[in-house]
């Protein structure tokens, strides 16, 4: 049984659509949750926590219903993207007391190991008040495994830390995995999410557009076609042997620039220069237009309807 | 919902533990001291009747303004902080009944404000009785303003599930609708947490303000509104989005 079903889950608000019709059955391991900020990435880790309900489609979480019995939390360990953590107490006591309520045998040991897993131990009896962000996220991601739970929804764990943290606890996110739970990490950087989950689920503007291994998402990226800003003091006969050549499937003009999409934009690089000298032009700039993850999602989006989603 | 829920230790001491840390709760004992100072005054002038001045100090400021203030920023910021500051979502996530949480909730919160009705009620009855103090002359208004928090501080928890200010809210219940509008409308009292309060605390004491009903309905009354409150923030806490 998998721990996290949605099944036809929308969730809006007035007007604005959050999740639409989104499906998808979670297997054990680490999967993530790709999308860029107000993708509804938020929305669907507080469905999968019982922080909202559905507003059509059903959510079960390890078979259960969470709004209907919370009985499952027991088992569901949750690192919210709120930085949100008592001020007046130690991070030992935020974290055994989290282990405590939802049941751990032996919460104060519990606490112990959960903060040296994040690296936290030596300062486990500081109030969390003065604590940086980094450290505070990592105290929210300790009171989520703490109890041992079967499933973890992790809303951005990554945000706040520097590399090494960021290392250290994407290795402790694969251990998590290969431990045999099911872990759902966000994340609005696919090389992160790249790194520990091998399997994505991608949503943009509320609709899973693609879902499935991590490298062949990662193939679908890389092979949208990309748009090259090009400098040039002849950019019009550049544009003509690049199009001659077969280098480039269209030509266009844009304040004086030259904007060329490319299908093939590692062979344009390689052969781009020698054209550009056979044909005596002067090469002054060659950039990349729209190479942000905003454009890689447009394309999914896209490229999903154009599957007929 | 189950229909027994017992109340979670650490929910109660966490609750407890907010609502003694920070400078709200020293304002507020600060306030509790307030008809401390004004007996103190009285004894010193000396110009009335010493039962008959206790009867009007715990009927027109310690119950309807002084502990009501009180409870209703407890019992507020008892909810309302976990709410503001997002904490309520570690409670959410746990396997306690909401009812559990709440409840042990709003237990905090009234042991806290009878913590401060100790200074608040019985500091200003002894100075002011002096040696005419006994049982029934303390214990009758204690009872009152005890009951009378309660209620307060689960209506105002309710408040800080269903509003964004429940403080203001509460506030503006104590000063229009029962310093105001009840105070002229009789029946208004009907729906005055203080005019129950004072109905308790006048089987003690001389009436001077308190409404017609009996100490034993308004007993009544006190904790089947604290409990309706209670079950009500309980089931808010079960279907509100949370942050």
């Amino acid at each position: 049984m998998s721990a996290l079903v949605f099944d036809g889950v929308s969730r809006w608000y007035g007007d604005t659509v959050a999740l639409a019709d989104i499906t998808f059955a979670l297997a054990p391991g680490v999967t993530g949750l790709l999308g860029h900020n107000g993708a509804g990435k938020s929305t669907a880790l507080k469905l999968g926590a019982g922080f909202t309900r559905p507003s059509a489609g059903s959510v079960r979480v390890l078979g259960q219903d969470l709004s209907a019995s919370p009985a499952a939390y027991r088992r569901l360990g949750i690192a919210h993207d709120r930085d949100a953590l008592w001020p007046f107490l130690t991070a030992r006591a935020t974290v055994a007391l989290c282990a405590r309520l939802r049941g751990a045998r032996d919460p104060e040991a519990a606490a112990g190991r959960a903060l040296a897993e994040v690296g936290l131990a030596e300062v486990a009896d500081r109030r969390v008040g003065g604590f940086s962000h980094g450290m505070r996220q990592r105290v929210k991601l300790a009171q989520a495994l703490a109890h041992e739970p079967e499933l973890l929804l992790l809303d951005e764990p990554l945000n706040g830390l520097d590399p090494a943290q960021r290392r250290h606890i994407v290795e402790l996110i694969m251990r998590l995995g290969d431990e045999g739970r099911t872990v759902l990490v966000s994340s609005h950087v696919l090389h992160e999410v790249e790194r520990m989950a091998p399997r994505v689920l991608v949503l943009v503007n509320g609709h899973l557009v693609a879902s499935g291994a991590t490298p062949a998402i990662r193939d679908l990226i890389a092979e949208r076609p990309r748009s090259i800003r090009l400098r040039a003091d002849d950019a019009r006969g550049l544009g003509r042997e690049l199009i001659g050549a077969g280098l480039v499937e269209s030509v266009r003009f844009e304040d004086g620039a030259m904007v060329v999409e490319a299908g093939d934009v590692e062979r344009l690089g390689r052969e781009l220069p020698r054209l550009a000298r056979d044909a005596g032009v002067r090469l002054r700039r060659m950039e990349p237009v729209g190479d942000d993850l905003e454009s890689v999602y447009a394309y999914l989006n896209e490229r999903a309807r154009g599957v007929g989603r | 919902m189950t229909a027994a829920a017992p109340l979670s230790r650490p929910v109660y001491l966490l609750a407890l533990r907010r609502l003694l840390s920070g400078r709200r709760f020293i304002v507020l004992a600060l306030l509790a001291l307030v008809p401390a100072i004004a007996a103190t005054g009285f004894a010193a002038a000396g110009e009335i009747e010493p039962e008959l001045f206790w009867a009007r100090l715990v009927q027109r400021l310690v119950i309807p303004t002084v502990i009501a203030f009180i409870a209703v920023v407890i019992g507020a910021s008892a909810v309302g902080d976990e709410r503001e500051d997002g904490t309520i979502l570690y409670l959410a996530s746990t396997p306690l009944p909401r009812l559990t949480i709440m409840a042990s909730t709003i237990a905090a919160a009234w042991t806290v404000t009878l913590g401060l009705t100790v200074p608040a009620l019985l500091l200003p009855g002894l100075i002011a009785l002096g040696g005419e103090a006994d049982g029934p002359l303390l214990a009758w208004p204690a009872a009152g303003a005890a009951l009378a928090a309660l209620c307060y501080c689960a209506v105002a928890a309710w408040l800080a599930m269903v509003v964004r200010r429940p403080v203001v809210i509460g506030v503006l219940y104590i000063l229009l609708w029962e310093g105001s509008i009840a105070t002229f409308a009789a029946s208004a009292d009907r729906f005055s947490i203080a005019a129950y309060g004072r109905a308790v605390a006048v089987e003690g004491v001389i009436d001077v303000n308190a409404p017609g009903t009996s100490a034993a309905a308004a007993i009544a009354i006190l904790v089947a509104v604290a409990t309706v409150a209670t079950w009500w923030a309980a089931g808010r806490m079960r279907r509100t989005e949370l942050p």
